[in-house]
């Protein structure tokens, strides 16, 4: 009933198949937003924050969302700038994980504030020092040049294209996306980076505080790094479920190959700056404030070594080599292991620069800080992910999303049907 | 035209740019920002003139004066009155919280009446018609000490009018709830003669010996302690603190003896006999005591050696000698008693022994000793005009001693012993050992007239409820005692108009008197309360209402003072704790709390430490040695020989082993079916539900420190 | 980059630790000064509203050798880094809804312009900050007792001790309306100073020698020689200040006897304490 909408050649389910799927994953944003509107309403009681967690769950999940998002900026960058071609095949589903992240991330902001009615005083009273301003403006303007980027993939939607302004329209577009690649990946250097800032600079919390360039700690380069590294981990775990469910190859081995390569280069890479970072910190920056390594890592009932190990060597240094590595690169398991090992480790690094900063006492005679979300947080943490798989499933189904879908699906004997005008 | 989807869908996207550049959309952005900013139910406070009245508060015995801040009409800020010779400054958190209290929705608005199990409104004319047909009856039928009063305390014009009217009404059963002052005008009764009173000169001392006197846990006149306290830093004195528990107190001092709960006594006359055994003592002094010396000093010898005082005590015998000679060779010492704030469970045993090391070293009436003179008595009341009625019944016993020996009475009885209860500032039914039976007494009595501004537990346990004005709303005297050196009488000035419709309870007493008619009314011939206060206040009325206070005495008392240790060389018992459990539970004093009838407000609540309360657990201490399994922050049952609490557990060093401190001021219940008190009741246990009465053989006081108690986890 | 001018005010406080008796009554007096709002259960201390928070000390020995102390913690209006003004919580708002006041050294906030990200409660140490994570409540009537002088916050933003800033503001229009330029030292104190029963806390200007808190803090003119970013130590061998290593610079100091509690003020590595205790900074070249 709705092949109109579908792009021409493709197979797609039926769409009562297709409606229903849609309809159950609907059920959990509703339930996101009923928990969303409880929060805006009643206010942040409704979560179990605190005056020592007054960032936590979500603030993860933000900055976890936009780690694994920069998928989308570092994709853009190599395919527009360094011209490497063969990643024309995923820049278009890397551009859509990009989008969701980031209205996600900007969604949950909306509700983690305390006055969302006056969110935009942090444009309008802006402080310049505050790396939560850089944060806001870039990730706000990046936000944009990704609807930009996506903004053509819409309007090849058959129908849409036959329009002959988008047709027009999209075409232009595509002509100087390199244009908004760059601003993108100018402006996602600096946002991934101020987030890494925004713990970074915390120089009251022992735990956060790097040194660094000029004003930007170490940690402002470290999440840009990580961003850039663990990102094309998420866009091709992200393709690898796709597929999955779709049943369909999507996107050739050997793009696949080039941008875990990729990937596994930048991780590598990322570790090894990580891994100074982490020992210079631990060696020199917490004791000349009076910590020892051991401070931040025992007496509590959670944050034991095991998060560091677990963050650098597990999940940084294993899927780094695995990647890097051409046999297991090319092994299909151990390449998914890697980029979930990947996406874990990214995830458990923002988990550590948010809670585990808020976690550890600081004055000698304060106490750990643990905590557990309440559902409503719970709940509007799960609703970026179920409207990500909606709109993904919209979007694979009416838009074309991967170029090398007919030539991997629908082999030659089948002449691609013209439809009579 | 014809409107297909184009022009729709063109229409549409239009008129989504159109309002996208319109101001529109900034315009409710800066207004639901500014609504934001003006949330009309997050109150403005009304601006206006402001003013600072001066006026003295009555929460506890401590008497300070305080400065009130008011935006014209309305006060809005206690502080502390800098220059009032009782606190000169400070406030105590009680204190500064004092308007939490006076706009308390909580509190009794107007007279109730008891009908069935719920309070129904009445007027003032009524419920004083109500009450005063009541008292007459009992009067006919000619057994008029069946009325009985319960108070705070002695002093004061207000007390003194309750006590007039039974007096004139034909009764002796006044009493007052334990406090500081009565175990100090006890303690000087036994051994320095009738009418006296102690104070404690401990601004100027340079070492107090303090038997678990919580001098900065609200003992005595609390500011004025903190303040001498503190100035210790300056002034090289010592502080000796001997307390089973590391207190507030026993944390500042110098050092901290730990004791086995209850023997504060017989450590006390061990070190009356190291001083006399070693000549320690002021031999001037000495010669003067009556009452068999040499057989205090023999029994002493026998009974309290350094060796059997550590065996009883816990204290090291090097300690003991240590601390006797210190004591005894500092220029100016004191040694202080009243376990906690002193107005709880005391054995005159223990005051007494503590106090005979004051004389021993010869500083009775000295620069920082103790200061012993006699009660003051600044009212002058005209004579009472008293009835046959009257003069028989007065004449007659006291039903008990003490208030404790009085609910015991009644409970015992089957017949009621009294007909009709007077509660006046007072909150037996929370505050008394074994809070249960005194409930279940008060509730035995057939005609409950409560005075409280609160529905606390033995308002609830009332017939006729005449709401008292809270002290923000009342003119009173405010006489200090309580342990201090110097005595000062404040004046309370109404510093608000009356919030509810409420009446000063002097006022009440006066309009009671008058309805009853005859001799009565005739010894209460005053237009209201403040013409009484006035007229009584005599000698000092000016004084007072030019200055907001009066001070009666002040410096060292001069004057021959006789000592008598009769009591002590006849070697009274010590008290034990009831029980045959192997660990002691003891009532910990809270400055934070307050453990008389009124519960701590809901900022003092607040500040209250998550040690202590936790949701609405109470918070008990206990050594890990003792603890055996129980964990920290853990849940354990605490059975005690009259009661069983569902505990949360502290581990804590400061804690003796083998001893568990529950906090007092926990556990009120002040919800009613139609109003909840949620800030302050319902928060832990009362701790009083938990220990009984031990009436000390000889004094009859109730001087349980503790009892014995069982603990399993929970 | 403006500076902490020696020319204008720097308030401050010191809290003897020695003669703070934990009594609460500071706690209070702030709350009730404030319009600090309360609620059913305050029993979660860490989402209860308290400006100035009591925390107890212990020096972690078993019974009998377990000592115990007070320390009051108001907001520690930290110079920053150099004491440049650059507070932990200031240089992160991201809306100056937090701002440092370099006539007076205080640390502000405004309620109506914070918007509730709390960035500036994760940047500071002291968890002097605290939100609202509630609308605030009064019992019916008992808002009659609030002080026009402090605005009572909606839901939803974020407060602190304001070292009783309104009160800095009455003394000023005080002073000028006798034609004074300035404020005497008694004329603007803290609630919670003014309330202390035990005269523990200290309260005045830090810039001025005739200022009894100057006396007792003598502070450092000269940046610590060993870590550039402490300014103001005080030449006090018995006076600390919480976490100074940070560089947070705190304008509330504290005084103790005791060596267990000055102990506290910081962390140390192991060994570390008994190195560096007596040192004052550059007072040591005094």
């Amino acid at each position: 009933m709705d092949s109109a909408l579908i792009p021409e050649g493709a197979k797609r389910c039926s769409f009562p198949k297709f409606a229903i799927g849609v309809a159950i994953v609907s059920a959990v944003v509703l339930w996101g937003v009923f928990a969303m509107f409880l929060c805006w309403f009643k206010g942040l009681n409704q979560t179990n924050m605190n005056d020592y967690y007054g960032f936590a769950l979500w603030i993860w999940a933000d900055l976890a969302v936009i780690a694994v998002g920069g998928g989308a900026f570092f994709t853009g960058l190599l395919r527009y700038i360094f011209k490497i071609d063969e990643l024309k095949n995923i820049i278009n589903f890397a551009v859509i994980i990009g989008f969701i992240c980031y209205s996600s991330a900007l969604l949950i902001l909306a509700i983690d504030i305390g006055q969302p009615l006056r969110g935009w005083f942090i444009f309008w009273h802006a402080n310049v020092h505050s790396m939560l301003t850089e944060v806001a403006f870039c990730l706000s303007a990046y936000f944009a040049v990704l609807t930009i980027e996506f903004i053509p993939n819409i309007l090849e939607n058959r129908q849409a294209n036959k329009v002959p302004f988008f047709h027009h329209l999209a075409h232009n577009m595509h002509g100087v996306m390199a244009v908004f690649a760059a601003t993108g990946a100018f402006l996602s250097f600096f946002h991934q980076g101020s987030l890494g800032g925004v713990a970074g600079v915390l120089y009251g919390r022992p735990f956060a505080v790097r040194e660094g360039l000029l004003i930007w700690p170490w940690t402002f380069f470290l999440f840009t790094w990580s961003a850039a590294a663990f990102g094309p981990c998420f866009t091709l775990l992200v393709t690898k479920i796709t597929e999955t469910v779709t049943g369909k190859k999507l996107v050739k081995d050997n793009v696949v190959h080039l941008l875990a390569k990729i990937s596994g280069w930048m991780i590598v890479t990322y570790i090894i700056a990580k891994i100074i970072d982490t020992i210079y910190w631990a060696m020199v920056t917490a004791p000349s404030l009076g910590f020892s390594l051991s401070h931040f890592y025992t007496s509590n009932g959670f944050y034991g070594y095991w998060i560091l190990i677990t963050e650098i060597v597990l999940c940084g240094v294993v899927p780094g080599v695995l990647l890097v590595m051409k046999s297991t690169r090319e092994n299909p398991t151990l390449r998914l292991i890697a980029i979930i090992l990947g996406v874990i480790g990214v995830c458990l690094n923002r988990w550590v620069m948010v809670l585990q900063i808020m976690a550890v006492p600081v004055m000698s005679f304060d106490t750990w800080a643990l905590y557990f979300p309440s559902w409503q947080e719970i709940a509007t943490t799960v609703l970026p992910v179920a409207y990500g798989i909606i709109l993904i499933s919209v979007a694979y189904r009416y838009l074309p999303v991967f170029p090398q879908e007919h030539e991997l699906n629908y082999s030659v004997e089948v002449e691609p049907v013209t439809e009579p005008e | 035209m014809k409107v297909d989807r184009r022009s729709f869908l063109g229409l549409g996207l239009g008129a989504v740019a159109g309002v996208a550049v319109s101001p529109i959309g900034i315009k409710l952005t800066d207004d639901s920002s500014i609504w934001s900013q003006n949330w009309p139910w997050t109150p403005v406070p009304v601006d206006g003139e402001v003013t600072y009245e001066s006026s003295v508060c009555s929460l506890c015995p401590g008497s300070c004066g305080l400065s009130v801040r008011k935006i014209d009409d309305r006060p809005v800020k206690i502080e502390g009155l800098a220059g009032h010779p009782v606190n000169g400054g400070g406030a105590c958190l009680h204190g500064i919280s004092g308007l939490q209290y006076l706009y308390d929705p909580a509190r009794v608005k107007t007279p109730l009446k008891k009908n069935g199990d719920k309070f129904e409104e009445i007027s003032w004319d009524d419920a004083i018609a109500l009450v005063a047909g009541k008292l007459a009856d009992i009067r006919k039928s000619g057994s008029p000490e069946k009325l009985a009063c319960i108070a705070d305390k002695e002093q004061g014009s207000v007390s003194g009018l309750f006590q007039r009217l039974l007096k004139t009404f034909g009764s002796p059963n006044f009493y007052t709830m334990p406090s500081l002052e009565s175990y100090l005008e006890l303690t000087a009764e036994v051994l320095h003669g009738e009418g006296m009173t102690i104070g404690f000169d401990l601004e100027n001392s340079d070492f107090v010996l303090s038997f678990g006197a919580g001098i900065i846990e609200g003992w005595g006149s609390p500011v004025n302690c903190f303040k001498a306290n503190a100035s210790r830093k300056e002034r090289h004195a010592k502080l000796y603190q001997i307390e089973s528990r590391l207190s507030n107190t026993a944390a500042n001092a110098d050092k901290w003896i730990p004791i086995k709960p209850g023997t504060e006594a017989d450590l006390a006359l061990g070190l009356c006999a190291v001083i006399l055994e070693n000549k320690l003592f002021n031999s001037m002094a000495v010669a003067n005591f009556r009452g068999g010396l040499n057989k205090l000093a023999a029994a002493l010898q026998k009974n309290y050696s350094p060796s059997k005082t550590a065996e009883i005590t816990g204290v090291k015998v090097s300690d003991i000698e240590k601390m006797a000679t210190l004591f005894a060779k500092a220029k100016m010492p004191v040694a202080v008693f009243g376990k906690g704030r002193g107005d709880g469970a005391q054995s005159l045993k223990e005051l007494a022994a503590v106090h005979t090391l004051n004389c021993l070293v010869g500083n009775i009436n000295k620069k920082g000793g103790a200061f012993v003179q006699l009660k003051s008595d600044y009212l002058e009341f005209p004579d009472e005009s008293m009835d046959s009625i009257a003069d028989a019944g007065f004449a007659k016993n006291k039903t008990g001693r003490y208030v404790s020996q009085l609910i015991e009475k009644v409970n015992e009885s089957s017949k009621p012993v009294v007909e009709a209860l007077f509660v006046y500032n007072a909150n037996p039914c929370y505050s008394l050992h074994d809070a249960k039976s005194v409930k279940q007494a008060v509730g035995k009595v057939p005609f409950v007239v409560s005075f409280s501004s609160f529905l606390d537990e033995t308002a609830k346990e009332a017939d006729i409820i005449l709401p008292s004005h809270t002290f923000l709303e009342r003119l009173e005297d405010v006489p200090s005692g309580a342990g201090l050196a110097k005595t000062v009488v404040g004046l309370t000035k109404p510093v608000s108009q009356p919030v509810f419709n409420t009446k000063n309870p002097g006022d009440a007493v006066i309009l009671i008197a008058k309805a009853l008619e005859g001799s009565i009314a005739q010894s209460f011939e005053w237009e209201s309360y403040d013409e009484c206060l006035e007229s009584v206040a005599g000698g000092i009325w000016d004084s007072l209402s030019e200055d907001g206070y009066a001070i009666i005495s002040e410096g060292i008392p001069s004057g021959f003072v006789a000592v008598n240790v009769s009591y002590l060389a006849d070697n009274p018992a010590t008290i034990q704790a009831q029980g045959d459990d192997e660990l002691i539970l003891i009532p910990i004093d809270n400055m934070r709390l307050i453990n008389a009838g009124i519960a701590a407000s809901p900022f003092a609540i607040k500040t209250v430490s998550d040690n202590v309360l936790k949701g609405s657990d109470s918070v008990v201490e206990i050594n890990p040695l003792t603890a055996r399994g129980l964990k920290d922050r853990g849940y354990a049952t605490l059975t005690t020989p009259i009661g069983k609490a569902r505990v949360m557990i502290n581990l804590n060093e400061g804690m003796m082993p083998g001893v568990i401190g529950m906090v007092k001021g926990l556990g009120h219940t002040l919800n009613t079916k139609h109003m909840s008190n949620k800030y302050v009741s319902n928060k832990g246990i009362n701790v009083n539900d938990l220990i009984g009465p031990v009436i000390e053989s000889g004094s009859g006081l109730d001087a349980a420190f503790g009892i014995k108690v069982k603990i399993f986890k929970a | 980059m403006k500076q902490n001018n020696n020319k204008a005010h720097k308030f401050g406080m010191v809290i003897d630790l020695d003669k703070c008796t934990g009594c609460g009554s500071c706690m209070v007096s702030c709350m009730s000064e404030n319009n600090v709002p309360f609620k059913e259960d305050e029993s979660n201390k860490k989402d209860s509203i308290t400006w100035m928070r009591v925390y107890k000390l212990t020096n972690g020995k078993s019974f009998p050798d377990t000592e115990i102390a007070y320390l009051p913690r108001p907001c520690q209006h930290c110079g920053g880094k150099g004491d440049h003004g650059h507070s932990p919580c200031v240089s992160v708002c991201p809306a100056v809804a937090t701002d440092y006041g370099y006539d007076t050294g205080i640390v502000s906030q405004i309620y109506t312009r914070c918007f509730g990200c709390r960035y500036c409660m994760g940047a500071c140490p002291y968890h002097a900050r605290y939100f609202n994570w509630w609308d605030p409540k009064w019992p019916e009537g008992m808002e009659n007792y609030l002080s026009p002088d402090v605005s009572p916050r909606m839901r939803g933003v974020v407060e602190k001790c304001s070292f009783c800033y309104h009160r800095y503001q009455a003394a000023k229009d005080t002073a000028y309306y006798e034609g004074r330029d300035d404020i005497e030292e008694h004329e603007y104190q803290t609630a919670c100073a003014t309330a202390c029963p035990a005269g523990a806390i200290v309260f005045g200007d830090l810039n001025n020698p005739a200022h009894q808190v100057h006396q007792i803090v003598k502070p450092d003119p000269h940046p610590d020689p060993r870590n550039k970013h402490i300014v103001g130590k005080s030449r006090n061998p018995k006076v600390f200040r919480l976490l100074e290593r940070l560089g947070t610079n705190p304008k509330v100091y504290y005084l103790s006897e005791r060596e267990w509690v000055r102990k506290q003020g910081d962390n140390y590595l192991d060994g570390e304490w008994d190195k560096i205790k007596n040192y004052h900074g550059a007072s040591s070249h005094d």
